[in-house]
């Protein structure tokens, strides 16, 4: 019954963070990276529920990313990144005690090293779209949209969890 | 401990899988075996994403609308900003009206190919940070979008359909690192390749003759491809802004400003049509331009610097059709 409550849950936050990104979000003439909406969403499912929780939605919400139009990369991308930022994000806090200026910082870094393994990756795979000269605008701009992002939505998906799934806490 | 040991189990797996993911879609992204999960892709999130973009649509404006409200020194300032732009469209004028004859008399076959296009919206864009240059616009095979036609508005070419759902198709837009589009100098009927660069207001022309004579504020249209797709002939796509390398350089290339602003795309049409008549027919011996068919969809160089304007997106016509015809003189 718990996991039913949390699958639901964390699928229901991955989707919409997923829609909202490319729909609201991407189009908005923001300077720089789009404001990675489901990279924070993912990383506050990771503070609050822990890295098995956090790398399977980094999985299903990257995988989204990956499908979702107008995806035009490779699939598995998205989905190996933000895997990977599930998992050590919600290896992070042992205790539950998670202060928001760290949970915040985290967060932006975790956004900013994506950027970087995306375009790495990408330049393994032969991506000819990658502009390194790019690179390290998108860095700092996702980094800091990350963290103005985390700053109110991870302490809320913490709230949001905690009602949801009372019996999951403390972690 | 045991959670630990899961939560690496867990990791390992998902990661596996997404290798595996990345390996198979490198195989081929278009008959490859992930086809089918983009297709899925396409129609479980195309329709949630069409959705999303109605609702939120009205409220985007709306926000827009209260950031503006009572701001009087931004009201002046945009009236101001008007103003110098009805002066600059008023001298601008006679030399657009210059071109427009040049490019009639060049062509001599104004508004010759009528393009059947179906209007759109875009409704989604690809983050920033994966260097693409693709959106989404609302139609899909349903309204008779299919693969490889040319997306346009009333400014120019916008970029081509690489996959069409159900319900919505993805675009990809000219300024994409991986666009390739045949051009055509419209004052000299040179050829060369335009490709994208991946910069929202930056396309590179690398003319076939490396001896061809380029100027700065040429306009260049689309060459046309077998049947109209991907790309419909004598679609405008940029201007010349810059010219690197000297005549008879081989790696001679022109920098080219596109028509279109990509940044701010919201009504597109895609073109799904433009073979009803072959443009290059009426100039068979035939007197020009006197004899120029449909005077509606002439050019009005007033509204745009392109000798295009038919309000996008009906029935859009653009009048800048390319030729290789001998009776051109």
């Amino acid at each position: 019954m718990m996991d039913l409550r949390r699958f639901l849950l964390v699928g229901l936050l991955v989707v919409s963070a997923v829609i909202i990104e490319v729909t609201v979000l991407a189009p908005l003439p923001f300077p720089g990276a789009t404001p990675g909406l489901v990279l924070v969403v993912v990383a506050g499912i990771a503070f609050a529920l822990g890295p098995v929780t956090g790398s399977a939605a980094g999985f299903a919400a990257g995988l989204l990313l990956d499908l979702a139009p107008p995806a035009a990369g490779t699939i598995g991308v998205g989905a190996l990144t933000l895997t990977v930022v599930g998992y050590a994000l919600g290896r992070v806090f042992e205790s539950d005690d998670r202060p928001v200026i760290l949970t915040t910082l985290l967060t932006s870094a975790a956004a900013a090293l994506t950027v970087i393994a995306v375009a790495a990756l990408g330049g393994l795979l032969g991506n000819p779209r990658i502009r390194w000269d790019e690179v390290l605008w998108m860095v700092i701009t996702s980094a800091l949209y990350a963290a103005l992002l985390a700053l109110p939505l991870v302490p809320f998906i913490r709230a949001l969890c905690r009602r949801v799934l009372p019996e999951a806490f403390p972690r | 401990m045991r959670d630990i040991q899961r939560g690496r189990v867990v990791l390992a797996i998902l990661v596996l899988i997404s290798v595996t993911f990345i390996l198979l879609d490198l195989r081929g992204s278009e008959s490859g075996p992930l086809r089918p999960l983009r297709s899925l892709g396409e129609v479980v999130l195309g329709p949630l994403e069409r959705a999303t973009a109605t609702v939120v649509a009205p409220m985007t404006d709306f926000f827009q609308g209260l950031s503006e409200l009572g701001e009087k020194d931004a009201q002046i300032a945009q009236l101001e900003a008007e103003r110098d732009r009805l002066t600059a469209e008023l001298e601008t004028m006679e030399y657009d009206r210059d071109r427009a004859r040049a490019l009639d008399e060049l062509y001599g076959l104004a508004s010759a190919n009528d393009y059947v296009t179906v209007p759109a919206q875009v409704i989604a864009v690809g983050p920033a940070q994966g260097f693409a240059w693709t959106v989404t616009i609302d139609v899909g095979q349903r309204d008779g979008v299919q693969r490889d036609m040319s997306v346009i508005t009333g400014q120019g070419l916008v970029g081509r359909v690489v996959s069409a759902g159900p319900f919505t198709s993805t675009v990809v837009l000219i300024i994409d690192a991986t666009s390739s589009v045949g051009g055509r100098l419209a004052g000299t009927s040179q050829i060369g390749i335009v490709s994208g660069t991946g910069r929202q207001d930056v396309l590179q022309m690398q003319p076939l003759d490396p001896l061809a004579p380029l100027d700065i504020d040429d306009v260049v249209v689309t060459f046309g491809s077998e049947a109209g797709r991907p790309y419909a002939p004598g679609i405008p796509i940029g201007r010349i802004a810059e010219i690197r390398g000297t005549q008879g350089q081989l790696t001679r290339m022109a920098i080219l400003e596109p028509w279109v602003d990509m940044s701010t795309l919201d009504i597109v049409g895609v073109v799904l049509d433009s073979s009803q008549r072959n443009p290059r027919e009426p100039l068979d011996g035939a007197p020009l331009p006197t004899a120029s068919p449909s005077p509606t969809a002439s050019p009005s160089p007033t509204t745009s610097p392109v000798p295009t304007t038919s309000p996008v997106p009906t029935d859009a016509a653009s009048s800048a059709a390319p030729t290789d015809s001998p009776a051109v003189p």
